[in-house]
């Protein structure tokens, strides 16, 4: 009875993984930018939020996602309600997609995400230029956007791995 | 082609209403919530900064607790790689270390030179605290480069407020919370810090480059060619952002096919920072304005009138400056007279020491003329036996003497 109760809570914690990551990205800003490489950068929640938002996953909670966007928006010094706003437009994104697909392809996601992200980076720069005047490098924010972009095959696979360790 | 648009209409209208079971919220309702506090943050209302400040001190204590594991391994990842070159670095720094007790010396004199003459200029003294501050948030965003640290509005920290790293400086504070504060990074590109370029003493405005250097964006035209490698660049305090005289960094001139860049390398490395010094500068008022205050509150005065006193005072001061200068000039040229009348007296001396030296040179030229007479007077004189002699007492007659005798 105990091992089961023990075995429910943990299969509890590890659905919940995904929301759990997506926190501590953004709280820890993980992308290896301590490293100091010089043309290197990626948005993980971006992957994160895409991956698990197209698949429908139940505990990934739009409202957790527009919550930990305010909490990235604080931790990086953005003006808050950006990144919210930019995580909010990939759910948007990732749920028409769904809508319009009938065979879903990893390869037409992925062209898809790179779509969506440059989409919303334009935004973001458009937007804290204009409106906040803030000094941001372009190619920063490219680098960033074709690092995320390259990095998503290799978290769908991780991702791929969690979802069926789930199922099983 | 109508039923295509039909499609897309229906999918985008599923995608923003459309709730599924386990969500709270559509997605129309957040992106039109966030779009809002975008709005709202850019009007920058008292509200949202008060809001703001406690989902701030919440978020930054989450964001230290949750980056323990993360910064633990960076740290090991460092440490490792310290002690590589750990005795070289010891003993550079112990090189380092005896010249600097030399220059601290230098520099204390300085400092309470500075104080002094600070007083004497101004109406109050600045006296700053450093205090001791952890970073506990210092993510490097590509984008935005900035600190979170443990002291805030609690412990003084204002917006402007200088941090250091030892005695270089690292940035400002931006955003000022009760018990964290954010600071912006010399290398961010938001950055502006007015400086002096030395030894050249050229006036200039640097910016981050985003990275973990600086460059210089404004210099006046006709200067840069000045400017030499390993140039020392403080700051200039125009402006009254920074304080004047705080040491940045080291100039690095990169020639480019067409310009020069001017970079600067940080003194301080932003990437290993983790304490760092807050400069709480308080406002303290001098002894000489205390004392015309206290004078204005005794006699019952209003600040006009304390103004006037402080006026009345220093036209007295000038009065009394004037008075000792007067009886300085009046003592100066009754000295000047002296010695005017000491030059005649010492030139009329001169004079007759000279008529002195003529006179016995004279004499001298007569002695040498008699004592040669008597030698070479035979041979120079006219008589039966020499016709071609002259006559004595004539100039030619002296001249053979002086010759002794004709010359064939």
């Amino acid at each position: 009875m105990v091992n089961f109760k023990t075995k429910s809570s943990f299969l509890k914690l590890y659905s919940w993984l995904p929301i759990i990551f997506l926190f501590i990205s953004v709280l820890n800003e993980f992308d290896f930018n301590y490293l100091n490489l010089e043309y290197f950068s990626f948005n993980f929640p971006y992957i994160l939020i895409f991956y698990f938002t197209l698949k429908d996953f139940k505990n990934f909670d739009y409202f957790l996602v527009f919550m930990a966007g305010l909490v990235n928006d604080t931790v990086v010094g953005l003006p808050l309600g950006l990144s919210s706003f930019s995580y909010i437009l990939i759910c948007i994104a990732t749920s028409y997609l769904r809508n319009i697909t009938i065979r879903p392809h990893p390869i037409k996601d992925w062209f898809y995400f790179l779509f969506i992200i440059s989409l919303i980076n334009s935004i973001n720069y458009s937007v804290l230029m204009l409106f906040f005047s803030y000094n941001i490098i372009l190619i920063d924010y490219l680098i960033n956007n074709f690092f995320t972009f390259l990095f998503y095959l290799v978290f769908v696979y991780l991702f791929n791995q969690y979802l069926r360790g789930l199922n099983d | 082609m109508a039923s295509s648009r039909d499609d897309f209409i229906i999918a985008i209208r599923s995608a923003f209403l459309k709730k599924s079971t386990q969500q709270k919220f559509s997605l129309l309702t957040l992106f039109l919530i966030s779009a809002f506090i975008i709005l709202l943050s850019s009007l920058d209302l008292k509200i949202i900064r008060y809001l703001k400040i406690g989902i701030n001190e919440v978020v930054y204590r989450s964001s230290f607790v949750v980056s323990i594991p993360e910064n633990f391994i960076k740290n090991t990842f460092f440490e490792v790689s310290e002690y590589t070159t750990f005795f070289k670095d010891y003993k550079k720094n112990e090189q380092e270390l005896n010249q600097l007790k030399s220059n601290y010396v230098s520099s204390q004199i300085i400092q309470s030179e500075n104080r002094e003459l600070k007083e004497l200029i101004n109406d109050y003294v600045s006296s700053s605290d450093k205090i001791l501050a952890k970073i506990i948030v210092d993510h490097e965003s590509p984008f935005l480069k900035s600190i979170i640290i443990n002291k805030g509005s609690k412990d003084n920290i204002k917006i402007g407020t200088n941090i250091y790293d030892q005695s270089y400086l690292v940035g400002r504070v931006i955003e000022v919370n009760y018990k964290t504060a954010r600071v912006l990074l010399l290398s961010d590109l938001n950055s502006n810090v007015p400086v002096t370029i030395a030894p050249q003493n050229i006036q200039a405005i640097i910016t981050g480059d985003g990275n973990n250097q600086g460059q210089i964006k404004y210099i006046k035209d006709g200067f840069s060619d000045e400017i030499n490698q390993e140039s020392i660049i403080y700051t200039s305090g125009t402006g009254a952002i920074f304080k004047s005289g705080i040491p940045i960094g080291r100039l690095s001139i990169l020639k480019d096919n067409l310009a020069s860049r001017f970079n600067v390398e940080f003194y301080s490395d932003f990437s290993q920072l983790k304490y760092v010094f807050a400069d709480v500068i308080t406002k303290t008022e001098t002894q000489t304005l205390n004392n015309a205050e206290l004078d204005s509150n005794v006699s019952g005065g209003t600040p006009m009138n304390a103004k006037l006193k402080i006026l009345e005072d220093e036209l007295e001061i000038i009065e009394q400056t004037n008075l000792k200068f007067i009886k300085e000039n009046e003592s100066l040229k009754s000295e000047i007279n002296k010695l005017e009348n000491e030059i005649v007296d010492f030139k009329n001396e001169i004079f007759l020491k000279k008529e002195k030296i003529k006179q016995y040179d004279i004499d001298k030229e007569e002695l040498t003329f008699l004592r040669l007479n008597l030698e070479y007077g035979h041979k120079c004189r006219k008589s039966f036996f020499n016709n071609k002699g002259y006559s004595v007492g004539s100039t030619m007659y002296k001249k053979c003497v002086m010759s002794k005798g004709r010359k064939n």
